[in-house]
This record gives C-alpha cells, structure tokens and sequence, in this order.
C-alpha cells in the first residue's frame, strides 16, 4: 500500500524553552518524550508516539518522516530510490526514539527524508473504546494531527518526479507556464497518495529549505479561532484567516518563536488518482495562493527558514 | 533608552529600554521590509554605522553569520541598542505609514533629552 502520510517534522528552534512554550500551549500539542536535547509531540488525535521534534540549535527542517503501512514497503521504495539515482541508507529501530527502522535518503531539493514502518502507538486522547469527539481539556489551539510541508527545491519536475517515482505520490495542483506538461516549466507541485489533498507540496526556490509546516483543522470556524488564540499569544501571524485557491484549504500562516512558518490549514476536497489535475498559470499565482487578496504578500517567496 | 538614527534622512526616533529596533521602529509609526519578526528568516537586516547592538535571543549562523556581525550587520527583529545608534536601510526606504505614532515618539524623545543629565561645562 506504501506511504499513508507524513509522520513526523523535526525541525530547529533557537530557543528550546520558548518553542516549547508554542508547540505546547498555543499549538495545544502533547508533549511525549524530551531526551537529549530534543522534545516530541502528538497532536491529541494522533496515535503513534509523535509528529513533530524540535530540536535547539539554529532554524528549519532537520528532516520529515514519512510512514508506510506494511515493513516490506521499504524493500519496494528503497529500491525505486535506487533505480531513480538516490543513495539510500538503512535506519535502525530505536535511532529516532520510538520509531521502527527504515530507510534514510537525501531528495534533489536537499531535504532529508526517512521512511519508516511503525511508531510505539499511545492511542489517540479520545481513545478507541466509546470514544468521545474532542478531548475536554484541549490547550490553545488544540490541533488535532500534523498535515503536510510546503519546501523549497531548484528543480520542481524532478521533485515531482521523485516523489511521483519512489512514493508513488500524484499530483493534485501545480502551477506551471504552460497548460501543456511538455511545454511548462513546473513553479510548484502539491502531491499526495491518497484523498488528503497534498502531504508535501514543492515551490521553486532554495535548497534545502523550509517554506512551512501544516497542523489539520477542521473548518472556517476552528481557522478563524486559531488566530484568535494567536493573537493572544502575541504569535506573528504571517497571513489570515484566508483561503487558498490551490487546495481550496482554509488558512492561517504564522510564525514560531524561532520564526519557522506554520500553518493552520482546514478543507481542502478529496484528491483521487483519476481526477484530472488542477492547473494554475502563474499569472494567476496570486489568487492561488491567497483566493482573497488576490496579491502575493512579498514575504511569501521570501521569507523561509 | 536609545535613539535610533536612520542615515542619510537624519530622522531620529526614541526607542525605550530592552525595545528591540524593529519593535520601536514600528512602536513609533514606521515600515519596512519585515519577514517572520522572530529571528529566523533574515529579512529585516539593517546596515549599522555607529552603536552597538545586543541580540535579546539566540542567532542562529545561518540567518546572521559571524562575518556579517564584525560588518556591522544588524538583525532588527531580536537586535536591542547598546546605546544611540546610526542604522541604514537596504531595500527599500523606511516609510513612515502612521504619522500620529511618529508625533507621540517625537514627545518621548523629547523628554528623555529634557531629563538626560546636561554634560558639564
């Protein structure tokens, strides 16, 4: 069946204590480990040990893991990895706390991306056995789970092709010069393997680096009550309450206190193999990122860690 | 307290203590090119000339690196004068966008020169 979903984000903060702080009571995320320097969540309805991992020490992503459902999907990623030119090397259970063995490779863009099997599972805060909605006691925001990552990478039609090629991800939305594939010059790719619209999308840009990461909401009303607590928490928000055209997500961008790019992100309709996919030229770029400014904010290209 | 000097305009404007450059540039009324306001993203550097800086927050290398602190490179969202300082803007010019903000910090810088022990003859 292969990969299901991006597991985890572990990412740098310059200050541990006041990330924390942000993760943690604005975020509303569960803390389940701090050990050696590092400090893992879980969003209250995720079930394996954690989604995101910070770790002190300069800005941006360290790496994303990314889960399959079956162990022997390794063996049949690790070697379409191969076939399409990465060098891939073997993980070990237990070298990230919690997390089975897998496999490690570093993606055209610069980016390190391990794949892996399985989590200790803490089960969900709602648990299993008659379970209610929500957890009564959420914490700021409350996100429910970690969504997708938006990076930055050189080439676009060989991430898309990476990702289209060893996870055998589709793409849903992409802005490209051309309406013909051939022809184009792909800005940007949102991609997925399932019906959640994008699990990473690709921009144009620098190597290596991180545009944002995304935690799930459930609609208009929760997005536009996360920038309440925002504003609360004196958190920079970047731009929002708006809407994307691409995804057609609801959206707040922010900023944590080391000034990576977060988002709030709700909607987004269901993706499927078969359905032709979206097409955005990039004159019309801006009403594609933000469906109601209609104008790019100059931060969004340049402002990333 | 310190004054911020904005070169070549002359324009000065009074920053209170622990106030990072950026919050009092805004604090007074004015913009300019901004990113993520917490370190992390580079945008809002300044060239300083005269003064020092102390950065309230940890750096990381790769958004000021060592080179560019020794060149007087200024990180204004985390960067709290020393004292009075000198600073030039790089892309784009600082825009006054709210004028009522500039007139009360005008009164502030004002009255911090009235109070300042008078050097002796």
């Amino acid at each position: 069946m292969g990969i299901m979903r991006m597991g985890y984000a572990h990412v740098r903060v310059t200050d541990l204590a006041e990330a924390k702080d942000h993760y943690a009571n604005t975020m509303g995320l569960y803390q389940t480990l701090e050990q050696d320097g590092r400090v893992y969540y879980k969003g209250w309805d995720e079930w394996d040990h954690h989604s995101v991992v910070l770790e002190e020490g300069g800005v941006g992503v360290v790496k994303f893991g990314f889960k399959v459902e079956y162990e022997s999907d390794l063996d049949v990623i690790e070697k379409k990895a191969q076939q399409f030119g990465l060098t891939v090397e073997r993980m070990s259970a237990g070298e990230n706390p919690e997390v089975s063995d897998g496999i490690r490779f570093i993606t055209p863009s610069e980016h390190v991306l391990e794949v892996y099997h399985g989590q200790t599972v803490i089960g969900t805060e709602v648990g299993t056995h008659n379970p209610d909605a929500f957890p009564r006691h959420l914490v700021g925001i409350g996100v429910p789970a970690l969504d997708h990552a938006l990076i930055f990478a050189e080439d676009v039609r060989l991430m898309e092709n990476m990702f289209r090629e060893v996870f055998d991800y589709f793409p849903t939305e992409r802005v490209q010069t051309d309406l013909d594939d051939d022809d184009a010059h792909f800005i940007a790719s949102w991609m997925t393997s399932n019906n959640q619209i994008h699990q990473i999308a690709i921009l144009e840009g620098e190597q290596s680096k991180l545009h944002h990461f995304a935690f799930k909401l459930q609609d208009w009303n929760e997005v536009g009550r996360a920038a309440d607590i925002m504003t609360m928490d004196d958190v920079p928000i970047d731009i929002g309450p708006t809407r994307h055209g691409i995804t057609r997500g609801q959206t707040v961008y922010f900023f944590d206190p080391s000034g990576n790019r977060n988002e709030v992100f709700a909607g987004g309709y269901p993706a499927y193999r078969d359905r032709p996919i979206n097409k955005w030229t990039p004159d019309q770029i801006a009403k594609g990122i933000f469906y109601h400014a209609r104008e790019l904010n100059e931060r969004f290209t340049t402002v990333y860690t | 307290m310190a004054i911020v000097t904005v070169d070549p305009s002359g324009e000065e404007i009074y920053l209170p203590a622990d106030q990072t450059v950026l919050g009092g540039l805004y604090a007074a009324g004015y913009a300019y090119t901004i990113g993520c306001r917490r370190g992390g993203c580079g945008v809002c550097k300044v060239d300083l000339l005269e003064g020092g800086v102390t950065y309230d927050h940890p750096v990381a290398d790769d958004v000021l690196s060592r080179e560019e602190r020794q060149e007087g490179v200024c990180l204004t969202c985390r960067a709290v004068p020393d004292g009075d300082i000198t600073v030039r803007f790089r892309s784009g010019s600082l825009r006054l966008v709210q004028p009522l903000l500039r007139s009360l910090n005008e009164k502030s810088r004002l009255q911090a020169a009235a109070s300042a022990p008078q050097p002796k003859e």
